[in-house]
């Protein structure tokens, strides 16, 4: 309450009177036409206030909305190429320059969308469409397949799981034999404590780097 | 003695593939054994369980059955279709018949061997007939969904037991027809696993016997379709079982490694009621037991760490003593090691490969039991490629280094090695003449002038070796008499005159190399030669059998030695004769001209003839006691034998020059942490 009348009166630029008679002095007399321009510019300040603040959320919600549509084209082929794909499959011609980097076409796709001009997207769909086979199954002749390989392929897979399958309780060799170690009445340390393959490239560039060094010593020394 | 400067051997990769099937002959004198890489060993009882004969595999050809069958011919089938004889004289696998039902997971002969029945992939039931060429098809009974994986003949050859996934089921061979099929499942909400029939067995009283994949041996009655008795033995799979020929005792073979002795034995004393009851629990094996037999006086079990034991069953052995111990073999009986002494070079034979590695070398010298820093590394020269799927039957490095011969089943391999300061290269020689493959052992003379080539029928082929790098065949060597059997074991002599070659029938013939003229055979023994070797001075024979005696054979005398006849008369002693491995290598100190250097699995052992022979009072081992006691009480307790059993478990020891011996061991935690993985085994406080 203080502190509001000390900024009406800071406005209207007259001086605070001290405390101690406020409370039996009358009221100040403030002109109307000030006291309503106050509160319209206070009103306005905070009007301007709020605005600015749900601009600023408008803006980042619009921000992060662009993101996820843009997330989203990145993740789906260029809308061309959807198109072209929903209608009929026509005629193959080559798109030899868009081919040669489809992955690459996806990504950037999404950002040339925008700028993208009809040439381009038309290049890309060609070469797509021939590489979208790739990765998910491979096409090979059963005559060059040996049949009886196959079988046996087969077999060993059953005999895999059955014996080293998910539900077979097998455990790290050793696991298996440090448990004597473990249980004797003076332990000793793991049958593998120390496993030879930790550090293998650094060892064997050691060893490569030494008989280097050792070869341009003799050199010198010769 | 004297002092030796040992190169200790750690670095042969040897790890032998796990053991698949086992075969008992009908009249158990013989076993063959399959293992998972495709090698066929047979082991022969009676001569002190020796391993007498192996065919090596191939990298196509797996064997999941053996079988024996018209008496000794041997018949295996595997995942590949087909159904291998195996031909034991010349060693090598025959033309394999297609089964044309997909691959064959068991197989098994009639009672009296003139028919085998495969249960194959598809879950068909084929029969063959045995013919004196091979086999013929005769004809497929009943198919029906699942693959067979498991076969037994019914004693009376009426009915087949067959065990698929979930079920098993019974077909009567005349008709073709299945007469039952039983469901095999395990009645638990939670479990929703398949039950796998893993081994089947056709008692003749009508039982049919199944172990399956839940630990469990059932009994069930095959007319009637329903459970007599169920043993739960194992918490993990029961993999393999095997029943007796008088049909009170099974084997089963677990997943665990463990194997269970189940015997029917009598409910009360005198009482005609009989019950199957689990009597003896052993635990012999690290990983799963996949295959097990049954031979009138002993267990026999194989796991997939390579070991096959044997534990002969006490009520069952006539005389107690040495025959009644348990017998377990990791390690192939015949050497995979060769040495170049001058050049110091081994040479090491693995199943599809070499390698040649040079020694090491120290400039210090110790005391006794010290260990010295090396100034130059052991370094690993060359590694030999065979070339195509099969397995290498025998390799060889001439003493010089500089050439080195292998053999598969189709071809034979020479090379030309050449040491340039440190570094080697090799050459293939290109024209080696045509003999017959395989080649079952090779040995260069001593001189690396000549290669002699093991054959088959008895002959041993003499190869001159030309220096460029060529080979010329000089000479054919035959017994008089002829011989089925392949030579396996070859020593020439140190003065290039002499050749003794063993066959497998056991004769050992002397050849004269002079002359290509036969000299003369050695009396024939009972047993097995397992290592033979000619002193480079006296030109004697020494020669080691399987049952651990000791001969010494003078060949210009062509009679055998004083020394020999008089370690015949006073015996050897009782802890020699009582040795699990066989000794496969014999060789001399040129300094030393009365030693005679040994070795064997667990021990090496240096025979000074010119010390008195222990007798069965004195204690064999005694180098350590030896070495405390003062010099005058030592004089008095010398004996002959002086064993070291320090570097176990010993592939190959050999004298090189300079008083340097060098001992390959292969420690076995390193093969077995190199195999599948075992199952876990839960213990409190781990």
């Amino acid at each position: 309450m203080a502190r509001r009348r000390q900024r009406v009166a800071a406005a209207l630029g007259t001086p605070v009177s001290s405390s101690e008679d406020e409370d039996e002095a009358a009221p100040e007399e403030v002109a109307f036409g000030v006291a309503k321009e106050a509160a319209e510019t206070e009103r306005k300040l905070a009007g301007e206030a709020a605005r600015r603040h749900r601009e600023l959320l408008k803006e980042k919600r619009r921000r992060r909305q662009e993101l996820f549509t843009e997330q989203k084209k990145r993740k789906l082929l260029p809308e061309a190429v959807l198109q072209e794909l929903a209608a009929a499959p026509p005629a193959r011609a080559d798109g030899q320059a868009a081919a040669a980097k489809p992955g690459k076409g996806c990504g950037a796709g999404a950002v040339k969308q925008k700028q993208g001009s009809a040439q381009r997207l038309v290049k890309k769909d060609k070469g797509r469409k021939g590489s979208r086979a790739k990765g998910n199954y491979a096409a090979v002749r059963l005559k060059d397949q040996n049949v009886t390989a196959l079988h046996q392929q087969l077999a060993k897979d059953f005999l895999n799981t059955q014996l080293y399958g998910p539900d077979t309780n097998r455990v790290q060799a050793n696991d298996f034999f440090s448990l004597e170690n473990k249980k004797n009445p003076v332990k000793k340390a793991a049958v593998q404590f120390v496993d030879k393959s930790w550090g293998e490239e650094k060892k064997e560039r050691a060893t490569r780097f030494k008989k280097r060094w050792l070869s341009t010593q003799m050199k010198t020394c010769l | 003695m004297g002092e030796f400067e040992v190169h200790r051997v750690r670095f042969f990769g040897l790890v032998p593939a796990g053991v698949r099937c086992l075969a008992c002959t009908p009249r158990g004198g013989r076993l063959a054994l399959a293992r998972t890489d495709g090698t066929v060993e047979i082991y022969n009882f009676a001569a002190n369980y020796f391993q007498e004969k192996v065919i090596p595999g191939h990298e196509v050809r797996s064997v999941e059955s053996l079988c024996w069958a018209a008496g000794e011919r041997l018949f295996g089938a595997g995942l590949s279709g087909d159904i291998t004889e195996y031909d034991l004289l010349g060693l090598r696998a025959e033309r394999p018949v297609d089964g044309c039902g997909g691959p064959i997971w068991s197989m098994a002969a009639n009672s009296s061997g003139t028919q085998l029945a495969i249960g194959c992939e598809d879950g068909s039931v084929k029969l063959f007939q045995v013919v004196p060429g091979g086999i013929q098809f005769e004809r497929n009974l009943d198919r029906r969904k699942g693959r067979i994986l498991c076969l037994s003949w019914h004693p009376s050859d009426t009915h087949i037991a067959a065990g698929s996934i979930d079920a098993l089921r019974v077909l009567d061979v005349s008709s073709g027809q299945t007469v039952q099929r039983i469901m095999v499942n395990y009645h638990v909400q939670k479990v929703k696993r398949e039950c796998v029939v893993w081994g089947i067995a056709f008692l003749s009283r009508g039982t049919v016997v199944t172990a399956d994949s839940f630990g469990r041996v059932q009994f069930w009655d095959w007319q009637r379709g329903t459970l007599s008795e169920s043993h739960t033995i194992s918490t993990s799979a029961a993999l393999s079982l095997a029943v007796s020929e008088e049909e009170n005792s099974i084997i089963v073979g677990t997943s665990t490694g463990a194997t269970y002795q189940l015997q029917l034995l009598p409910v009360k004393m005198g009482s005609q009621e009989t019950r199957w009851v689990r009597t003896k629990p052993f635990q012999h094996h690290t990983h799963d037991v996949r295959a097990v037999a049954h031979s009138p006086t002993a267990l026999i079990s194989g796991g997939l760490d390579a070991q096959l034991v044997i534990r002969p069953l006490m009520e069952k052995v006539q005389r107690k003593g040495y025959d009644a111990a348990l017998r377990k073999f990791t390690f192939p009986h015949r050497r995979l090691v060769s040495c170049a002494r001058k050049a110091r070079l081994l040479l090491f034979q693995f199943s599809q490969h070499l390698e040649l590695w040079r020694l090491g070398s120290t400039n210090e010298t110790g005391k006794d039991g010290e260990v010295l820093p090396l100034c130059r590394m052991p370094e690993h020269l060359v590694q030999l490629k065979s070339k195509g799927p099969e397995h290498i039957y025998c390799s060889c490095v001439s003493p010089c280094g500089s050439w080195v011969a292998y053999s598969t089943a189709s071809r034979f391999h020479l090379y030309r090695v050449q040491h340039e300061g440190d570094s080697v290269s090799v050459r293939k020689v290109p024209k080696v003449p045509k003999v017959l493959p395989p080649a079952y052992q090779l040995q260069f003379s001593s001189d690396s002038d000549s290669l002699f080539v093991a054959s088959a029928q008895g002959s041993v082929h003499v190869l001159q070796l030309l220096e460029p790098g060529g080979c010329k065949h000089l000479h054919t060597l035959r017994p008089p008499s002829g011989s089925p059997e392949a030579v396996y074991l070859l020593a020439p002599s140190a003065d290039g005159q002499w050749l003794a070659a063993v066959g497998g029938d056991w004769a050992i013939h002397i050849y004269n190399l002079k002359g290509f003229k036969h000299h003369c055979a050695v009396p024939t023994y009972s047993c097995a030669v397992t290592a033979l070797a000619i002193h480079p001075l006296t030109n004697n024979l020494v020669i080691a059998y399987s049952d651990q005696q000791l001969f010494e054979f003078s060949i210009p005398k062509k009679q055998y030695t004083a020394w020999s006849r008089m370690v015949q008369n006073c015996g050897l002693h009782k802890v020699w004769l009582e040795r699990d491995s066989p000794i496969t290598h014999i060789t001399f100190n040129p300094k030393s001209p009365s030693h005679i250097l040994l070795h064997d699995i667990y021990m090496f052992c240096i025979l000074d003839k010119s010390l008195p022979l222990p007798d069965n009072s004195a204690l064999l081992m005694n180098q350590s006691t030896l070495k405390q006691l003062p010099e005058t009480a030592r004089q008095r307790q010398l004996h002959a034998f002086k064993i070291c059993k320090k570097f176990q478990p010993l592939l190959f020891a050999d004298l090189l020059d300079n008083n340097c011996l060098v001992m390959v061991e292969r420690p076995i935690m390193d093969i077995k942490t190199q195999l599948p993985l075992p199952i876990q085994q839960k213990k409190f406080g781990t």
